[in-house]
Order: structure tokens, then C-alpha cells, then sequence
């Protein structure tokens, strides 16, 4: 399954996009780890045929201006360098907003991330204090209640089941005149539903006033029978 | 500290590619020293950050004691709209400090569509267009790059311009800037002193005169040289090109490292100047260039180098050059290209050294159709070069190829038009014969035209550059003397070289121009979308200036030309003798094969050609 024709050793690396690298595009982002695996000098593996290319994969990709504290990607090695070793090399090699936070291991047969990862947690912050909490308590009960949700994106509509899409009710809080919205999404086969389109949603119908302020995804986990896991 | 960051980000939600503007690249340098120099390219992030003389440039100043350098682009049009609008001023990336807190402004001049974007942005940072109306609280405005040999239309806008190689000249106006200033000098005593550093040019201190509206010279006035004279790096070995350039994370247009292999170039093509204004020839050796490489490709984890100059493949050692590299980055993915190649034998043997197993797509040059013409232009390529090369090419597998041609070059006739049209039937034939009758539904010959655009300090900065409507009929000439099927015919937009020729051999009244284009609405006119030939009309008819004059009209040789006053090296009476040379349909040898042809570049401080070893000719 490897494809590289011998033995190599799949490194999962778990890393942020955040502060002022939120505003990378997902191909700027894996353009930008192929040069960080580089400059760390690790023993990557190319792939085989007429262009050679590093031999990596990503988890689901974020949309420019979304954070990510725990996103993903495997990256395969010809040779073994200890876990503690590659993670160094890598935090060197990389520019503060787009770093390793940790790095393991993991067996080939294990599924590609981009199946795996189907639990994704949010946080959207928003400007407003309680009223807006309130509100967006409501928002969220009405749009639960009716089992669905469309959401046009790029001129298509998608409509979205939100018994299997939002596995956990939205959690909203406020300090301040900070309103946090967090939000467990599914990601299905046909995509997935993005969280400033549910908060949009719950700001238009309860006809409120709230700025989305910044967008965060926190997490990214495994669903196996029933649970969920951490993908390290 | 006036870090604007907290003004500028609220805007980034609403704007295109907001990567432009938030710095925090590998190798960006964030020192916070006393003097601060910001270096503008007029043009945007993505353009900007391809350029290898900017990075050259921010190496050199950050390595001055307490000198920061920070990059400045020219905001895209959206960005520069919400700037204005939240009267948020131009900025440094790095520090996001308004650029008119900096000591000096550095703006690059790397081609005449650009200029409009140099008024953008002084007007986004805050600072008076023009020279005679800053203060001393405005930072010091320099230029320098390709475009310094004719600086008349952008010479208002600029306190100081440099006039060839910046690698130690920077040095020599940070230093004359901060002494005079430590002694409390004026502006006006300011620049005085930096008009005394080699190479620079103080346009204040130089009046053109004009008597009955006609051009007669350059004066200049007490304090400054008659003659500026480019500075030149006399070896490029002895100082070592930056290896840990900026990396972006934005997919720029050149997405590699770059490294210098020669500078200058002696083929001696009487159209270009580039081969004209950076003489002599200075090649690094095959050492320097591995190791700086290897370095560059270490520090910057680019997946591709790219082995830069005029005219790579005349490197004497290039050979062994790319031996090596390519025997050390064997399996690792990564890549050596170059940015162009000679029609010979040689480049394809290149070609396929580096090329792998891609064959994407060749291109050379050969600019004119006939023999006649080409020995004219003394673009030394026989049609019996570029046909073996074209059948060596597609018989190691390439089937696709790229021809580039002028029309309007001097003495041109319908015949030499023609004579590109059966040029490339011969070409295409030639490359069907040895491409297996299966695969020739593949065949691809791309032709791609321009308009010759007379230059300053070339043997033809006199002649008349053909004006649109005679663009026009021989771009029919040629379409008619096209073969079809398998050729892809393009032109370059002729009235963007119309406009090319009036920036690049106008005068000082162009400026005026340039002001009234940029003030009725041109900004990034280097992109086709956005370049509106009626701006500039309208531009020409408020100012008075005729653009026609300037762009169509043939020089006498004995005539005072707006750039007299500065001198690339090479001598007006060896572009006199050259010129006769090009009527004469005579060629002229490249000087680094043959002997020395008399440019009068080399000696005094500017050097002699450097090469590495013995070159193939
Ligand atoms: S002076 Fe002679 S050797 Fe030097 S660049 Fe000119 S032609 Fe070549």
C-alpha cells in the first residue's frame, strides 16, 4: 500500500495553523510542510515515476482565515529517526504559526487521515455578550428541532442532516463581551458542514447582532464503534 | 512602537489572498535597529517576492550595522481601497510600521509598466510624490534596477537613483545618509553628500534644458559629476549571495531558489539591453555555485534551484555544475532548472540532464525570421542551429517547443516577416519528420511575437519604433505567412510596447504623464486586466506630452538624448560603430570567445570579464 517499494516508516505529526498562518489556503499549508520536512533535513520518502514528490498526506483541509490547533498529517520516512529527534528537527525548521506540537509513529495498516478524521470540534467567537447568548441558545434549539439544515456554498445548496451532522448540541458561553459558540461537527462522505455557515444560520433566523470574530478548529478526532479518539 | 497590525487585520477578512500581508515567512528578519530601511516593489506580494534582486538587497542592508530592512508590496487594489478607506497607511510586513517612519525607502524599477505603482505607493505611505516637495521628515527616496539607465520619467519622484550594482553601493548611502545626518545636514546638504557616492544620481541636481520645446541636454549643477557612472561589482565571488532568502508561503510565480551563476552578458544582441548595460561578464566558479546551492536549497527547503543569469548556458563550467548538483540531489525530488537556453546542441544535451523524465517544453529565441535580419540584430543563431537543435530535441522525446520573434526591428521588410512564417513551416516539418507518426497529433510549435521597443543604451536607442497602425499590418503580414495546423500564434499587446517605448526613452516631462495616468486611476498596469490603454491617452493629452515623439520618432546619432548624462560603460561611439555595423548587416563576435570588440566597458573601477574557465562557443 506504501507505494514507495520499501520499507518506510509512517510518522504522524499532529500541528497548528494559528496566529497570522490561519490565512494560509490548505495548499499553502502543505506547500509549507514539504519545505519545513526539508529544511529538518528527515530522510523523506519521494514517490516513485516521472515527478518525484515527497510522500505525504493531510488531514481534511481548512478554509483560508480558520485556525487549527490540532490538524494532521502523515509523512513518510525512508530510514527510522526517533520520534523525539523528528519532532525537533521539524519545530526548527518551522515557522512559529505552523508548527509541530507532537509527532508518532504509526502502523501502515492504520486508515489514511483523510477517512479517519471524522470528529471535528470548533470554536467560533463571536462579538456580543449575553443578549447574544441568549439568543443563540434559541437559534440553535429551533434549527435542531427542524432536523436539517441548507446551506448554500459557491452557488450550490447542501442540505445537511443534522441528527448524524452535529453529533453534540452547540455549546455557547459568554465573557464579556465575548460570545464562544462550540461545536462538534461530522464530517460526512459529501463534506462538511462549515461552522460559520450553522452560526450564520442561527444569527439570521433569531435576526441577531454578532460579528463572527475568529474561527477555530480545536480538534480533530477518530469515531471507532461508537467513540471517539485521539488519531496519536 | 507603531505597529499597525491591529488596524490592519480587521481588513484582511474582506480582501483577496489576505497571505500578501501577514509576513511571519521562514527567513524573515525582525531586527529592531536604529536605522530602518523598507524595501518597495511596485508591484504585488507575489510578484515581488519572485525577485531575486530584492533579496539580494534586503540580505545586504540587514547585514549593515544597525540597519533593519523590511519588505513593502504594493497592496493589491482591494486592500489599497479598505487602507484608504480605514485611513490605515502603506506598511512594512515586518514590523507593520508605517513606511514613512523609516530612514530611507528603497523602490525597485524593474520594468517601465510598473512606474504608476511607485506613486501608489508614496501616496498610500503618506509621502510627497515628487522630491522638491518633501521635508525633512519624509525618508530619503532611492530607486535602482533595470530600469535606472533612462531614469528622466520617474526622476522627479526619487530624492536618489542608483545606477548599477547594489551590492556594495548600499553600504556607501547608508553611511553618507547617517553621517551627514549625525552632523545635522539639511535635505538639500544631504543630498549633495550622496550625489558624491559612486554610482548615484541626484536628479535635483540636474536640469534638463529644453529650447523651443526641443530637448537639448542635461546641465548639471555645482556638487554633482557631469556623468553618473554605473557602479559595478567587479567579481561576484567575492562577497557571498544571500543562501537563506525569504521563503514565502504564498505560491509565488517563481517557486524556487535562485542562484546567480554570471552576470552580464557579451553575445552583444544590438536590441538588448540588459547584454548592453551589464557588462563585463562576471561568472562565479562551478565551487561557489554547488555550495551556494546546496546552502540555498538546506536553509530554504525550496524543492527546485534555479541557475540564474542573462544567458546561463554560457557559463564554462555549467557542465560540471550540473553534474554535480544533479549527482547530489539524486532521489530526493528535488530539482535544478534554468531560466533559458541557447539554440545549440549544448542546451538540449542540458535539457535532458536535467529534465529527467519530464520533457515539458523547450523555448529559444531566435527574434527575426531571416539570416539577413538576424545578422542585423547580430543574434548569432544560423537557421541550421535552431533546426538540428529542434530535431535533437524531438527525437530524445520533446514534442513541444516555444519561438520567440520581434517584428518592427530595424530595416525590417515584409520579406523578413514573412521569412518567420516559413521559418517556423521548416521548423515543424523538421521536428514531424523525426517524431513517431503516432505521437505527431501531439506536436506543439508556440510562436510567440513582439514589438521591438528601441532601448536606451543599445546600438539602436536612436531608431523610430514602428507605430501601431504598421504593428498592425505586419502582425497580418505574418498571420498570413503562418502555417496552421500545430502553430500557436500569439502577440504581445502592441500598445503595451507603444507605452514601453514612451516610459523607457522619455524624458523628464514623462513624469507629468506618469502622475496624471496613476491620478486618472492606473495602478498595476503589468497586468493585462487591468492595463486601460485610455487612461494613459487621456494622460498624454492633459500633460501635453506626445507620445508619438518620443516612441516613433528616429533619433539623429549626433542628437542630445535624456540619458546622456548617465553611462552604462559601454561607449556612444562604440553603439555608433555598431549601429553602422547593423545596417551594414555585420555581426560583431562575443567579446568572452573571441577578443575584446572595444565596448569600453572594462578598466578603471569597473572590472574586466571574469570567467571560470575556457567557454564553448
Ligand atoms: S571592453 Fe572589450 S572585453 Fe570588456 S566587455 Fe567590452 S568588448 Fe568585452
Amino acid at each position: 500500500m506504501i507505494g514507495v517499494g520499501e520499507t518506510t516508516f509512517r510518522l504522524r505529526v499532529r500541528f497548528r495553523k494559528a496566529d497570522r498562518l490561519r490565512y494560509l489556503s490548505h495548499l499553502e499549508v502543505v506547500h509549507s510542510c514539504e519545505r519545513a520536512a526539508r529544511r529538518a533535513g528527515l530522510p523523506y520518502a519521494v514517490t516513485q515515476g516521472f515527478s518525484p514528490h515527497m510522500k505525504l498526506a493531510f488531514g481534511p483541509a481548512l478554509p483560508v482565515g480558520t485556525a487549527g490547533l490540532g490538524e494532521y498529517l502523515d509523512l513518510w520516512l525512508r530510514s527510522y529517526v526517533p520520534s523525539e529527534q523528528a519532532f525537533q528537527a521539524l519545530r526548527s525548521a518551522s515557522a512559529a504559526g505552523l508548527a509541530p506540537v507532537k509527532v508518532k509513529y504509526i502502523a501502515e495498516r492504520e486508515p489514511s487521515l483523510g477517512s479517519a478524521l471524522t470528529i471535528a470540534k470548533y470554536e467560533v467567537v463571536l462579538e456580543g455578550g449575553e443578549a447574544l447568548r441568549e439568543g443563540l441558545r434559541g437559534s440553535f434549539s429551533a434549527i435542531i428541532a427542524e432536523g436539517e439544515l441548507a446551506v448554500d456554498h459557491k452557488g450550490k445548496q447542501k442540505v445537511f442532516e443534522l441528527a448524524s451532522t452535529l453529533p453534540k448540541e452547540p455549546d455557547v458561553s459568554t465573557s464579556g463581551e465575548r460570545t464562544t459558540v462550540g461545536l462538534t461537527v461530522r464530517i460526512g462522505e459529501r463534506g462538511s458542514l462549515r461552522p460559520e455557515a450553522l452560526v450564520t444560520a442561527a444569527l439570521t433566523r433569531g435576526a441577531l447582532d454578532g460579528r463572527i470574530a475568529s474561527v477555530t478548529r480545536t480538534e480533530l478526532l477518530v469515531e471507532e464503534d461508537g467513540s471517539w479518539r485521539d488519531p496519536l | 512602537m507603531s505597529d499597525l497590525w491591529s488596524r490592519i487585520e480587521p481588513l484582511l477578512a474582506g480582501v483577496e489572498r489576505p497571505v500578501r500581508y501577514i509576513d511571519s515567512e521562514w527567513g524573515a528578519s525582525h531586527d529592531d535597529a536604529s536605522y530602518r530601511v523598507a524595501l518597495v516593489y511596485p508591484d504585488v506580494y507575489e510578484i515581488g517576492m519572485a525577485n531575486q534582486a530584492l533579496q539580494i538587497l534586503y540580505g545586504r542592508f540587514g547585514a549593515l550595522e544597525d540597519v533593519t530592512a523590511e519588505r513593502v508590496f504594493v497592496p493589491w487594489k482591494d486592500m489599497a481601497d479598505a487602507m484608504r478607506a480605514a485611513d490605515v497607511p502603506l506598511f512594512t510586513l515586518e514590523s507593520c510600521r508605517p513606511v514613512a517612519d523609516c530612514d530611507l525607502v528603497g523602490i525597485t524599477l524593474p520594468y517601465e509598466l510598473t512606474y504608476q505603482n511607485i506613486l501608489e505607493a508614496l501616496d498610500l505611505a503618506g509621502i510627497p510624490l515628487r522630491s522638491c516637495d518633501r521635508t525633512d521628515d519624509d525618508p530619503l527616496i532611492v530607486g535602482g534596477g533595470p530600469c535606472a539607465f533612462n531614469p528622466e520619467p520617474v526622476a522627479p519622484f526619487f530624492d536618489a537613483i542608483l545606477i548599477g550594482d547594489g551590492e556594495d553601493a548600499v553600504a556607501d548611502i547608508v553611511a553618507a545618509h547617517r553621517s551627514a545626518k549625525a552632523q545635522g545636514a539639511s535635505r538639500a546638504e544631504i543630498l549633495r553628500a550622496l550625489a558624491r557616492v559612486q554610482g548615484v544620481y541626484v536628479p535635483s541636481l540636474y536640469e534638463p534644458r529644453v529650447s523651443d520645446g526641443i530637448f537639448v541636454g542635461t546641465t548639471a549643477l555645482e556638487g554633482a559629476p557631469a556623468i553618473v557612472h554605473k557602479r559595478v561589482l567587479p567579481d561576484l565571488d567575492s562577497y557571498r549571495a544571500p543562501t537563506c532568502t525569504v521563503v514565502p508561503f504564498m505560491d509565488v510565480v517563481h517557486d524556487r531558489v535562485g542562484v546567480e551563476v554570471l552576470r552580464g552578458c557579451a553575445r552583444g544582441c544590438r536590441f538588448c539591453q540588459a547584454g548592453m548595460v551589464y557588462r563585463p561578464v562576471r561568472e562565479r566558479s562551478a565551487d561557489s555555485i554547488v555550495r551556494d546551492a546546496t546552502a540555498a536549497l538546506q536553509c530554504t527547503g525550496y524543492d527546485d534551484v534555479s541557475l540564474t543569469s542573462l544567458s546561463t548556458a554560457d557559463h564554462s563550467q555549467l557542465e560540471e555544475v550540473l553534474r554535480r548538483l544533479t549527482r547530489r540531489l539524486e532521489g530526493t525530488g528535488v530539482t535544478v532548472s534554468l531560466p533559458s537556453l541557447r539554440v545549440d546542441a549544448f542546451s538540449v544535451q542540458v535539457a535532458r540532464l536535467l529534465g529527467g523524465g519530464k520533457k515539458t517544453g523547450l523555448t529559444f529565441a531566435p527574434e527575426a525570421g531571416t539570416q539577413r535580419l538576424r545578422d542585423v540584430i547580430n543574434k548569432n543563431v544560423t537557421e541550421e542551429d535552431l533546426l538540428r537543435t529542434v530535431t535533437q530535441a524531438f527525437s530524445a522525446g520533446w514534442r513541444r517547443v516555444k519561438l520567440y520573434f520581434m517584428i518592427g526591428l530595424p530595416t525590417e521588410t515584409d520579406e523578413d516577416i514573412a521569412g518567420i512564417g516559413e521559418l517556423v513551416g521548416r521548423v515543424f516539418r523538421a521536428a514531424r519528420e523525426v517524431t513517431p507518426p503516432g505521437e505527431r497529433g501531439g506536436m506543439r510549435v508556440a510562436v510567440s511575437v513582439s514589438t521591438f521597443v528601441p532601448k536606451a543604451h543599445t546600438p539602436f536607442q536612436w531608431e523610430a519604433q514602428i507605430p501601431l497602425d504598421e504593428v498592425r499590418r505586419r502582425q497580418a503580414v505574418l498571420r498570413d505567412s503562418m502555417p496552421g495546423k500545430g502553430v500557436d500564434l500569439s502577440y504581445h499587446d502592441s500598445d503595451v510596447s507603444f507605452l514601453e517605448g514612451v516610459l523607457s526613452r522619455g524624458g523628464r516631462e514623462v513624469a507629468d504623464v506618469i502622475e496624471a495616468a496613476w491620478r486618472g486611476g492606473a495602478r498595476f498596469d503589468a497586468w493585462t486586466e487591468e492595463f486601460k490603454p485610455s487612461r494613459w491617452s487621456l494622460a498624454f493629452e492633459e500633460t501635453g506630452v506626445d507620445p508619438g515623439g518620443i516612441a516613433n520618432r528616429a533619433r539623429r546619432v549626433d542628437e542630445p538624448l535624456p540619458w546622456d548624462h548617465i553611462s552604462a560603460g559601454v561607449s556612444r561611439a562604440y553603439l555608433r560603430i555598431e549601429r553602422d555595423n547593423a545596417f551594414a548587416a555585420r555581426t560583431t563576435a562575443d567579446c568572452t570567445f573571441d577578443g575584446c570588440t572595444g565596448c569600453g566597458v572594462c578598466g578603471s573601477s569597473r572590472g574586466a570579464n571574469i570567467l571560470a574557465g575556457d567557454r564553448r562557443g
